[in-house]
């Protein structure tokens, strides 16, 4: 028996493959369903361009909030502050417009640096004071809603029409913010899996303590994760002024974007404790949820039995992928 | 000019000089120096708690000493921070693998220091580079393999890949024999000579006094955070490092055995088999200790949690004290009288942040009614407080968390645990791994005594002169299967040639 052979393990070491299937396989299902459901209710017009484009517009929201909340979850915190600043940049920016074109560009750059520093505080709270993210950000978006509460009582100002362009402007049979979404996930999965950015994210949420000792600066790596998923969420309070053409102290809060963002990445596959997952399952948990939305409108169903059945995916997703690991490790 | 010159070469790749080091209420340690030439390998030895880790730690920047300097090729260093002592070419292999498991071993090797430009990875070159290591190491496993996937060895020589891949010219390797078995230890220990012709200066820290003595060619001694002693390999011996270690000679490391008489067994095991193991059939009789050896991924690990009900048996037959019975959860074994001291004593083992106290209560209150209110009072009207002092647990209190003591210690409560209840079986597996020689000594004196006290104890180990030493016969698995049994007095080679299956190529001659 030659030594080689002697140490040799069988060769049952797995290779990471099919971080695609899972979310095509959801994008799939959701889509066949759709359509089953369009044609069961005789609303054929909705498969169709239009159709898909006004299905996945709806999601639209959701999915920049989810494509920020993916970083936050990676490095192994969480943000539960994003709902309230949606809100917090949909009413800033329409305060700070008041259908002003020439203030567009001030009240937008005002908006995201707001955001990126609350993201910086809710990082720091994290990182240095040691809070854990859960309370932290928590914590931060109480102290926003209430002072956005307390401050505005109902939309406030308005957008110019030139802004609304984000919202409503179109290429082709798409529109911008469309467009915008998916060029932010294209983005976000070539930093993830392309740069030494998305490997220290992987490494720090995989196993902080080792990639400390690797040399990997884990506490810039939390805060800019958090920094970047407070952007997203600012960015998605600038859309929906947009969209609504004003501001509202409750567009985040009615959204759920905190809860449900944190539902469609896990649905994606990523892991809470962070260090698994990425963006196409976010993205196909995004338009999942997406599907669903407009299959219980088409049929006129209760809202309340939507809620039950999201709810229902959200535990069996998350017990198919506990299950398919313990399968492996096994 | 010349001459600065010639002093770099002569002096030693790295060497610590009085480092002094204290937490709060503790002194870590006191005026410990410490060097390792190029091309030389140089043990470092001591019980737990004797400040191994820190000296460790302070060489990789992750503590700072209070006191005393670090000269590497003898200019004056500071290490702040561990990419510090990385980039000064020091890499340090913890005892506890910091590997990702869900990356690949690529990713794994060349995380904190990717390769590329402006930030973009080059995967081709991490791949490359990875394979080229691998290769080098006799791998049979590629680059892109999941580590979670591999096996503990295969992990081990990820993290050296992962150490040497920035250039280390001095390598730390924590333990790295702990979770190895025999084999595995070789082929590793021969990597360590490779490295040293290679001129890499290796600290080796090791409880095993064999791996040491195998491998240095210098051992210093560690106790209680002060330099005992550093002596070159041929000028001392194992007994004469184990006595500095503990500060005094080791008597009855291994305590006799004694003639039990012929029963009834406690356990049979017929043809048993899972996922994982096949055919298993043997018995174990009331006040004998049966070691189970074998190579890692022999199944000797799961033919201790098929017998535990945690991986259960699907086909054959166990009779436990004339019953047959099918322990399927652990719940059912503990009933049926059986008792299981886990491998992983931080995973499986024990509660971390609960008392020494809670979890020496664990396995009593998993059996106790739901509402009943266990209190210290332990059955048969012993208290678990006394128990706890029986088998000698050493802490602040009993309130005291567990996490902060010792490996033997924390070992000790465990077997606690199982002893309150006074299982007919306890099967122990790997039951000395990670802690001191003296708390070695003082499980085996604990499980001789339980045995001798009418129990049986099947103990599961990868420490060949630990099975050897303790065991009233031993079982020797080689591929999911029974290999062989050999009486007490077996040597490592007979266990060995069975382990690794020779007598199966030896059969059809």
């Amino acid at each position: 028996m030659s030594e080689a052979a002697a140490i040799a393990a069988p060769a049952r070491a797995r290779v990471r493959s099919g971080a695609w299937l899972a979310p095509a396989m959801i994008v799939l299902c959701s889509l066949a369903a759709y359509c089953v459901a369009a044609a069961a209710t005789h609303q054929t017009g909705q498969i169709s361009v239009d159709g898909f484009v006004g299905l996945i517009q709806r999601t639209v929201a959701l999915g920049i909030v989810a494509l920020g909340q993916t970083l936050a979850i990676l490095v192994g915190s969480i943000d539960l502050s994003v709902a309230t600043l949606v809100s917090v940049g949909a009413v800033m920016a329409s305060w700070m417009m008041q259908g002003q074109p020439d203030m567009m560009v001030p009240a937008s750059l005002f908006v995201l640096a707001l955001s990126a520093l609350v993201g910086v505080a809710n990082g720091l709270i994290v990182t240095q004071l040691r809070v854990n993210p859960l309370i932290a950000t928590l914590g931060v978006g109480l102290v926003l809603q209430g002072i956005l509460s307390a401050s505005f009582q109902d939309f406030a100002g308005s957008v110019p029409k030139e802004f609304q362009i984000f919202a409503y402007g179109t290429v082709g049979p798409v529109t911008l913010s469309i467009l915008l979404m998916f060029a932010l996930a294209l983005v976000e999965w070539l930093a993830l899996s392309r740069t030494r950015f998305g490997a220290h994210v992987y490494a720090t949420g995989g196993n902080p303590e080792g990639a400390r000792l690797a040399g990997i600066k884990t506490a810039r790596v939390v805060v800019l994760a958090h920094m970047l998923c407070s952007l997203a969420a600012g960015l998605t309070g600038l859309y929906l002024a947009s969209r609504l053409r004003s501001g509202a102290p409750w567009v985040g809060r009615d959204g759920v974007y905190d809860l449900e963002s944190i539902a469609v990445v896990v649905i994606g596959g990523t892991v809470l404790a962070g260090g698994k997952g990425g963006v196409w399952g976010t993205m196909s948990g995004v338009i999942l949820f997406g599907c669903l939305d407009a299959i219980f409108t088409m049929a006129g169903v209760d809202a309340f039995i939507k809620q039950v059945l999201r709810g229902a995916i959200v535990v069996a997703a998350v017990a198919a992928y506990a299950y398919r690991t313990k399968g492996h490790v096994a | 000019m010349g001459a600065g010159l010639s002093m770099a070469e002569a002096a030693p790749r790295f060497e610590m000089r009085g480092i002094r080091r204290t937490f709060p209420g503790v002194v870590a340690l006191d005026d410990v120096s410490f060097s390792c030439a190029a091309g030389e390998v140089h043990a470092l030895c001591g019980e737990n708690g004797a400040g191994k880790s820190t000296l460790i730690k302070v060489l990789g920047g992750v503590h700072q000493p209070d006191a005393g300097t670090i000269l590497l090729d003898g200019k004056p260093v500071r290490l702040n921070h561990p990419l510090e002592a990385r980039r000064h070419g020091i890499s340090i292999i913890h005892q506890e693998l910091s590997l990702l498991p869900e990356r690949s071993v690529a990713d794994n090797i060349y995380v904190g220091r990717e390769p590329g430009r402006l930030g973009l990875l080059d995967r081709a070159a991490m791949r490359a580079g990875a394979e080229t290591w691998l290769r080098r190491f006799g791998c049979r496993f590629g680059a892109d393999a999941v580590a979670g996937s591999l096996s503990i060895a295969e992990q081990q020589v990820v993290e050296i890949a992962k150490a040497l891949v920035f250039n280390a010219r001095i390598l730390v390797m924590d333990e790295p024999t702990a979770a190895l078995d025999e084999t595995e230890t070789e082929r590793l220990l021969a990597l360590v000579r490779q490295l040293r012709a290679e001129g890499v200066a290796i600290v080796f820290i090791s409880h095993r006094m064999r791996h040491l003595f195998a491998v240095a060619d210098t051992i210093t001694v560690l106790k209680d955070g002060k330099l005992v002693g550093t002596r070159p390999r041929g000028a001392t011996s194992p007994e004469e490092i184990v006595r500095m270690m503990v500060g005094r000679e080791l008597k009855d490391y291994y305590p006799a055995r004694r003639a039990r008489a012929p029963g009834a067994p406690v356990l049979t095991v017929a043809g048993g088999g899972n996922e994982w193991i096949e055919g298993i059939g043997f018995e174990l009789y009331p006040g004998e200790i049966v070691a189970v050896a074998g190579l890692e991924g022999s199944g000797k690990a799961a033919l201790g949690r098929a017998i535990f009900g945690a991986a259960p048996f699907s086909r054959g037959q166990m009779v436990v004290g004339g019953q047959a019975v099918r322990p399927n959860t652990p719940l059912d074994a503990i009933r049926l009288g059986i008792g299981y001291v886990s491998d992983d004593r931080k995973a499986e083992g024990l509660a971390l942040r609960q008392s020494v106290l809670e979890n020496a209560l664990l396995a009593m209150r998993g059996i106790a009614a739901i509402f009943s209110r266990p209190g210290r009072t332990a059955p048969r009207g012993r208290g678990i407080d006394q128990l706890l002092r029986e088998v000698d647990v050493r802490a602040a209190g009993y309130d005291q968390q567990i996490r902060l003591l010792s490996g033997g210690n924390q070992q000790k409560t465990v077997l606690a645990r199982w002893l309150a209840l006074a299982p007919r079986i306890l099967v122990c597996a790997e039951p000395t791994r990670g802690i001191d020689v003296a708390a070695k000594a003082a499980i085996y004196r604990l499980l001789r005594a339980y045995a001798d006290s009418g129990k049986a104890v099947l103990t599961i180990t990868s420490d060949l002169p630990e099975a050897i030493g303790i065991a009233d016969r031993l079982l020797v698995m080689h591929e999911g299967r029974l290999a062989g049994e050999l009486p007490a007095g077996a040597t490592e080679e007979d266990v060995v040639a069975l382990a690794a299956g020779h007598q199966f190529e030896a059969a059809p001659a």
